[in-house]
């Protein structure tokens, strides 16, 4: 087992290597590069004078010159200045955007597995119900929602609609953000800060769970439905427990299985973020954090955002795999 | 346990309300949909942004300002210097180059936030730090040009630009920066570039710049206090992602009629990206006024925004610089161009009679984006309004197309020729713009219908922004990587010298047209007139406004005469303004590209005494 692990690790080190050549590629072989724009702020500028911009910003070398460098000063740690912030482009992930992704994406996760559990549950258990069809019908209505259409229709509903109908002045919640501008932790008290984060948080994080909470709803009802019909279940029945203790202790437990699998592949994606939901309430993620760095050719930030997704998704990997033979006892790794 | 969560609902309705309350506490809440990377970076060494120069006015006066009729104004100079008040003298030194030495002063009563006097000092070191070996500069021209700034004493100052240009007289000739509290940075700084080779660590060296310009301006160090103002407002507070909020600055020098306190004492720009976020913010009450940098043109004509407005908001369209135009491809030495004859003023001529660009922005923008008549812009103190236009005529398009041998040869609707060489060509044309962009892609539709009508088939080929805008596309027409027109916009300011349509520039010598021999420079598309060119060789170094209208004006006869280009439309920048917000006025030129804020001392709410001393209606349309 420590043999495997100790390979797996060893393993991971030439996939981030491939990866981040191979992203990197990606990125530089977009067409246009940051500079040619400078043509439209000042159609004067000549072309020797771009070229000498390029040479101030490393971007008259080839890609793979480019590439080693800076593949030699990452390997020291050092990831370079954001283009567009200057501000070393990790402290711009790892302390701006990563923890509001963090907060967002988190969020949206407990609140899909709180809800989705016990509602695929029931609809299992009440198979063929009016309760079953409405729930059914509702997680396909979630689970087909435009994330983009639903979160404007929010905003709209909540903080626009409602106050007009019910003659508030203030919204019932906030029209996007993450905060309200200018509330100051030292100046209200930690308290009142806390729940205007939370309000804030409401909306966003309900738009990004309703579709997890769709699917998971539905895989829940089926793999619920798959261990009621086992025999044990019909043993334990026959021997005369209680509905309850089947249900929960014998049926239950294993028809978690595959969600926990499913959830556990869900994990690294909490990381990256989700453009449209954070663009539409103005959530400063990771998500659009990348899509920006993208768009904007800032190379720095993009190679540390992508390499660092890398990384996590192939330690995760490892550890759904090492959580297999932990819990399943007929896999044995060598 | 209850009086703990009464107290916190207190606490959270206070918050909310000083949030949404404008006149209330006297502030202002801004909407933007970007956000500035940096506030202050003085030379543009990191970003040249429309946000960040709007909220910059704000915070930092120039020596002067461009006020809401396109005039200079002093701002922390005593006076604008001129031939006439003796503070410009202007020397021949040949070859049709001249010389220009601006003497300016700075006012006596004018601090930077800390106290610290405004000196010519600060001037001296804003240069020093432009002029550095290895300094990233996006304009590299003018930093060739401006030859010296020779402190007199503490309040006056020559700044020197050599070859000069008409436009160094507009808006403020060079920038400030405050040195008692750079300079220390910047000494550190110059010692760590001094250690690295200029040409082999090019890329570090622009980093060490970016590094110090950070240091001051990023949202981090504007917290912490790094930074001091000469401008009405201050940074406060800067949430990165979120808001921005600025207090007024006791130290400002200008008093506005009735005392400041009758003015905003506090103004909060809140940063939302998506803009139809941003439309249901307005919407719910919590912005106030829009920034320059908001809401889509036809956002501001939603009916769920012009149903709510009456009695709350004004929503204005300010007809902005942007100029929307079709590019056309004119170098004989490719196929099509030929073929098509391209080159020739009569079929651009008949191209633009058989275009129905006044039906276009009618239908399209209801009127409120005005039809272009050459890339002057009306209200520019220099437009010429005589000069020829082309309102929508397709018989005479169809007339000129006879006249140039067109004729539909075998009856499939479409114009047909016999080349010189004996081929028969069709009159098909390559039309290409930036996929995705909805409204320009809807404008494509709406002139392949017109010109269908005078027998010229339209071919579109469209890709994305990065794609038709990279060097390898944009500028190599002359290679043929782009065959016919090519629709696109740019933006000219009150300082536009029309080196866009220069061929040879008879002052520097350079030749603007993008071709193989200048590495593909310029942004000329094969069209060369030497009158034009001369013209505008005596424009550039013509000091004398009213002298270098008339230059300016003839320029424009010939321009519309020929149409190197197909002008189409002025976009308008979409304005919600709050009632009672006065002096938050944009107009066309203000403060060059616009700008609302650039008399912030001025933005006030009218019910907390704030005098209307400029009125809106007089710079925009209202949309109803």
């Amino acid at each position: 087992m420590l043999a495997y692990t100790l390979r797996r690790v060893l393993q991971i080190v030439p996939l981030l290597f491939f990866i981040s050549l191979v992203v990197y590629a990606l990125v530089a072989l977009q067409p246009g590069d940051p500079l040619e724009a400078l043509i439209f702020a000042n159609p004067r500028i000549t072309q020797e004078e771009i070229e000498e911009l390029k040479k101030a910003y490393g971007l008259d070398q080839p890609i793979h010159i480019r590439y080693f460098k800076w593949l030699g000063l990452a390997l020291q740690g050092d990831f370079g200045l954001s283009r567009t912030y200057a501000i070393p482009a990790t402290e711009f992930i790892f302390q701006q955007r990563l923890p509001m992704t963090l907060l967002l994406s988190g969020t949206a996760f407990l609140l899909a597995v709180v809800i989705a559990i016990p509602i695929g549950v029931y609809s299992a258990l009440r198979k063929y119900s009016l309760a079953d069809y409405v729930i059914t019908f509702l997680a396909f209505v979630g689970y087909s929602t435009p994330v983009f259409w639903l979160g404007i229709m929010l905003l709209l509903i909540f903080a626009v609609w409602l106050p007009e109908l019910l003659g508030r002045t203030e919204p019932i919640f906030p029209p996007g953000g993450y905060v309200t501008p200018g509330l100051d932790p030292a100046e209200v008290g930690f308290w009142p800060y806390l729940k205007d984060r939370i309000w804030h948080l409401v909306l966003p994080a309900f738009t990004l769970s309703v579709i997890s909470m769709a699917s998971w709803t539905r895989f829940m009802r089926a793999s619920m439905l798959e261990v009621l019909s086992q025999d044990y279940v019909r043993t334990a029945r026959a021997k005369g427990l209680p509905e309850r203790v089947v249900v929960y202790k014998h049926a239950l437990r294993n028809a978690l299985i595959p969600i926990v699998t499913l959830m556990g592949l869900a994990i690294p994606g909490l990381f990256s973020g989700a453009v449209l939901t954070e663009t539409i309430f103005s959530w400063p993620g990771m998500g659009r954090a990348l899509f920006d760095a993208l768009v904007e050719k800032d190379y720095n930030v993009a190679m540390t955002a992508l390499v660092f997704l890398a990384l996590l998704t192939a330690v995760f990997n490892l550890l759904a795999d090492l959580a297999y033979a932990v819990v399943d006892p007929r896999i044995r790794y060598r | 346990m209850i009086q703990t969560v009464r107290k916190t609902w207190i606490a959270i309705a206070l918050t909310l309300g000083l949030a949404l309350a404008g006149p209330q506490d006297n502030s202002l809440v801004v909407g933007a949909s970007q956000e500035p990377r940096v506030l202050g970076d003085f030379w543009n060494f990191i970003t040249a942004q429309a946000i960040a120069s709007e909220i910059e006015n704000l915070l930092w006066a120039g020596l002067e300002f461009i006020d809401q009729d396109g005039n200079d104004q002093p701002l922390l100079a005593t006076e604008v210097p001129t031939v006439q008040n003796g503070r410009v003298k202007v020397t021949d030194i040949g070859d049709g180059k001249k010389r220009l030495e601006i003497h300016y002063t700075l006012r006596d009563d004018i601090y930077w936030s800390d106290g610290t006097p405004i000196t010519s000092k600060d001037a001296a070191f804003w240069f020093e730090v432009g002029k550095h070996p290895g300094a990233p500069l996006q304009d590299p021209t003018y930093w060739e040009r401006l030859k010296e700034v020779r402190v007199i004493d503490d309040k006056n100052f020559v700044v020197v630009f050599e070859p000069a240009f008409f436009y160094d007289l507009v808006g403020s000739a060079i920038g400030l920066a405050p040195e008692h509290v750079m300079r220390e940075a910047w000494e550190a700084t110059k010692a760590e570039i001094a250690k690295l080779d200029l040409k082999k660590d090019a890329q570090k060296v622009t980093d060490l710049y970016h590094k110090f310009i950070s240091s001051f301006a990023s949202p981090k160090a504007l917290n912490q206090g790094k930074q001091v103002f000469s401008g009405p407002f201050t940074v406060r507070r800067w949430v990165p992602n979120s808001s921005l909020e600025l207090i007024r600055n006791p130290k400002f020098h200008i008093e506005p009629p009735g005392g400041a306190d009758k003015y905003v004492q506090k103004v909060v720009y809140r940063f939302i990206q998506d803009t139809n976020a941003l439309l249901v913010a307005i919407l719910g009450g919590a912005i106030d006024a829009t920034s320059s940098v908001a809401l889509t043109f036809d956002q501001a004509r939603a009916p769920q925004l012009t149903r709510r407005a009456e009695g709350r908001f004004d929503i204005w369209m300010v007809p902005g610089v942007i100029w929307e135009h079709i590019e056309v491809n004119k170098f004989t030495n490719v196929q099509s161009v030929r073929d098509l004859m391209l080159d020739k003023k009569e079929t651009r001529q008949a191209l633009t009679y058989a275009m129905n660009r006044q039906g276009l922005v009618e239908a399209f923008f209801q009127g409120l984006q005005p039809v272009a008549d050459t890339w002057v812009h009306f209200q520019d103190p220099n437009a010429n309004p005589n000069v020829r236009k082309y309102p929508y005529d397709p018989e005479k398009a169809k007339a000129i197309l006879a006249e140039l041998g067109w004729k539909d040869l075998d009856g499939d609707g479409y114009l047909e020729r016999k080349t010189e060489d004996g081929r028969t060509v069709k009159f098909e044309i390559e039309y290409v713009t930036t996929a995705g962009n909805r409204i320009r892609e809807r404008t494509q539709v709406f002139f392949q219908n017109d010109l269908k009508k005078v027998g010229i088939k339209v071919k579109i080929n469209n890709a994305p922004s990065a794609v038709v805008f990279s060097h390898d596309f944009f500028s190599k027409a002359y290679d043929g990587s782009w065959k016919g027109l090519f629709e696109f916009a740019w933006l000219f300011g009150i300082v536009d010298d029309a080196s866009v349509f220069t061929c040879n520039d008879l002052i520097t010598g350079a030749n603007l047209v993008p071709t193989p021999d200048n590495n593909y420079s310029g942004v000329n598309f094969g069209w060369c007139n030497d009158e034009f060119d001369k013209l505008r060789a005596q424009a550039m170094v013509e000091f004398d406004a009213e002298k270098r209208k008339q230059l300016w004006h003839r320029m424009q006869e010939i321009w519309a005469e020929e149409l190197p280009a197909i002008p189409l439309y002025w976009r308008s920048n979409p304005y919600v303004i709050k009632k009672g917000l006065v002096n938050f006025i944009s107009s066309t030129y203000h403060g060059s590209f616009g700008y609302p804020t650039t008399q912030g001392w001025l933005i006030g709410w009218e019910q907390n005494g704030a005098q209307k001393i400029y009125d809106q209606a007089d710079y925009a349309t209202p949309v109803r």
